[in-house]
């Protein structure tokens, strides 16, 4: 692994911008930010310090209410909870969705840019709407607490949207590919004639 | 590290996107808490608080708003994930004492979030497959969330201000190269280095072989991608949202596709939270026996459900609205508290307690506030949509009061108590 010899890659979340360098952030003692007076800046500093530590406390709060409320026994839950959230999104989901965005690209030499982004755009909608969907289908197995908990046929309403994203996925896709080869709008030769 | 994040260099991911995309989020997690926070404190009161009544489709806006918004938060908060991911892989991983409590913040910010909006989710199709309790944690985390919330924008403020508008973003933008990482092309120059100094080309080895099958894949173009990206975020915002709000906002039922409650199922055109067999009140509300106490200064006076249909009788038209998001609008017919109340001689400042005949169950004894008692449209309801009141919906009478949470529009009412201090 080649080092970070500019010193532009490795900044936090949200932060690297090695084209301009100059919101460089470690912590809470950025940089200011070049061409921008010091009175702001001293200005930002105090609003930063205010918003960090409002948070703090509200974060203790939320830990104290936690603690306070729920039974010491059943903590480690919540923690293996989150934990498991964090590795099920990076070690699990993003991946795959790396690996499918190169996938399509590669597959995608041959046709335009915006039919690789319709077809992405197809299955993200479709992946997150099964996030919201897919609970309903197994919650509806274990026989709801009564008949108008869940009183839907999920699983047909499932796979008619994801028919009807398919179909319209594919459409746009083809309408896009076809108007690219052949223009809408064909200008007549008989210029200088 | 340095090769991870470029692989993952992509013109979606760049401070701007984040900045974009955050703010929604920002937006989504304030009203998720502020609705949140509302609707605890109608059920969890502190003795100063006094609450609107109207409009009485108060809470049914609020509720629908906390669920709506928290639904949106899928969609928002993985694409939030998706901009910031190359960040993971920062490197060094830890440049010192202040980097390492940010990034511990931040997986503590974004496991919780996923574990908030996932539990919430869940509680909407009473399906509970966690091993702690959901409301305390569900609460609690709600607090954790938003001192996270507000501990990020501190420490993000100057990229935030920065990227805040969008010409001042485009200043830095106009090499189209503004990625979370430098977009180097790697090979040659990089090759003929690597051969120079291990003898060994850089692609060689699986982990070459894999950084350079994913090199050669081609770039899509900038802007395209920051389109198609943002036009995917919020299409599938708008699918998730618009297929599921029928549940409470009426102009979407018939595109309710995957709400845990569809409009009109139940008996009497209402659906059911809490059923009379889960409650096991079958029994003592159909006994003839029945009648509704009414306790004030050590004063008590039963009236039978024939008495209470003897007084004078008020409908009123009043959306039963729960903690799940759903809500049902409904005409009720029944008697005045207010009027049930002066009978008693009740002053007109005290709150009051109601009982019913559940014996076990959170929300079998709750409070209500003098606002509500006195108010014209809160009844002791004996009709539901012009028949007898369901056993389902709280036979043989149950509370009905304009902008409460459902679980605090008591069904088979025993008592009704002042609290007298």
């Amino acid at each position: 692994m080649r080092a970070d010899a500019n010193g532009s890659g490795g900044e936090a979340a949200g932060v690297g911008s090695p084209s301009t360098g100059a919101v460089g952030l470690t912590g809470l003692t950025p940089l200011p930010p070049a061409g921008i007076a010091a009175s702001t800046s001293t200005r930002m500093r105090r609003i930063r310090l205010v918003l960090v530590g409002g948070g703090v406390l509200m974060l203790a709060w939320g830990a104290f209410v936690m603690f306070d409320s729920v039974r010491l026994t059943r903590i480690p839950g919540v923690a293996l909870w989150i934990g498991a959230a964090i590795l099920l999104h990076d070690a699990i989901l993003a991946p795959i969705v790396f690996a499918l965005g190169i996938a399509l690209r590669r597959a995608g030499r041959r046709v335009t840019g915006t039919v690789i982004a319709i077809v992405q755009g197809g299955i993200i909608v479709g992946s997150i709407m099964s996030l919201i969907a897919v609970p309903t289908i197994v919650a509806k197995n274990f026989a709801p607490a009564n008949a108008t908990v869940l009183p839907l046929n999920y699983a047909l309403n499932f796979g008619i949207f994801w028919l009807v994203l398919a179909a319209l996925t594919a459409g746009l896709s083809i309408w896009v590919f076809l108007r690219g080869r052949y223009p809408a709008v064909s200008i007549p030769d008989d210029t200088g004639r | 590290m340095y090769e991870a994040q470029r692989s993952l260099a992509s013109p979606v991911r760049n401070p701007r996107m984040a900045t974009v995309i955050g703010r929604l989020l920002g937006i989504a997690f304030l009203l998720c808490f502020g609705t949140g926070l509302y609707s605890h404190f109608l059920q969890e009161p502190l003795d100063w608080m006094r609450f609107a009544t109207r409009p009485e489709f108060l809470y049914q806006v609020t509720q629908g708003t906390h669920i709506i918004a928290g639904i949106a938060c899928f969609p928002l908060l993985l694409a939030k994930l998706y901009i910031v991911f190359p960040a993971l892989f920062a490197y060094p991983p830890v440049r010192g004492f202040w980097n390492f409590l940010e990034r511990a913040s931040i997986a503590l910010f974004v496991g919780a979030s996923l574990v908030q909006i996932t539990i919430g989710l869940l509680n909407t199709y009473q399906w509970y497959p966690w091993p702690f309790p959901f409301r305390q944690v569900h609460f609690a985390l709600g607090w954790v969330l938003i001192g996270l919330l507000v501990i990020h924008i501190g420490v993000k403020l100057p990229i935030i201000a920065r990227y805040w508008n969008k010409s001042s973003a485009e200043d830095d933008d106009d090499d189209d190269d503004d990625h979370l990482v430098d977009a180097v092309s790697p090979n040659h120059a990089e090759n003929a280095e690597a051969m120079r100094l291990w003898g060994t080309s850089r692609t060689g080895g699986v982990t070459g072989r894999v950084l350079d099958y994913i090199d050669t894949t081609p770039r899509s173009a900038s802007r395209l991608s920051r389109r198609g990206f943002l036009t995917t975020v919020g299409v599938a915002t708008t699918a998730v949202v618009g297929l599921t709000a029928g549940q409470t906002f009426t102009p979407l039922n018939a595109v309710n596709l995957f709400g845990p409650r569809k409009k009109g199922v139940g008996p009497q055109g209402v659906p059911v939270n809490r059923t009379s067999e889960q409650a096991r009140v079958a029994d003592a509300a159909m006994d003839p026996a029945w009648a509704l106490t009414l306790a004030v200064s050590g004063t008590e006076r039963a009236f039978t459900r024939a008495e209470l249909l003897a007084l004078p009788q008020t409908e009123v038209t009043l959306p039963i609205a729960c903690v799940e998001g759903w809500s049902q609008m409904a005409k009720w017919r029944g008697v005045r508290l207010r009027d049930l109340t002066d009978l008693m001689s009740a002053d007109p400042e005290t709150s009051f307690r109601l009982i019913s005949l559940e014996e076990r169950g959170s929300f079998s004894k709750t409070q209500m506030g003098r606002e509500y008692v006195r108010d014209p449209l809160t009844l002791v309801a004996l009709e539901l949509n012009g028949e007898t009141l369901h056993l389902e919906h709280g036979y043989p009478a149950r509370m009905i009061a304009p902008g409460r949470p459902g679980v605090l529009q008591t069904k088979w009412l025993s008592r009704i108590e002042a609290i007298e201090s």
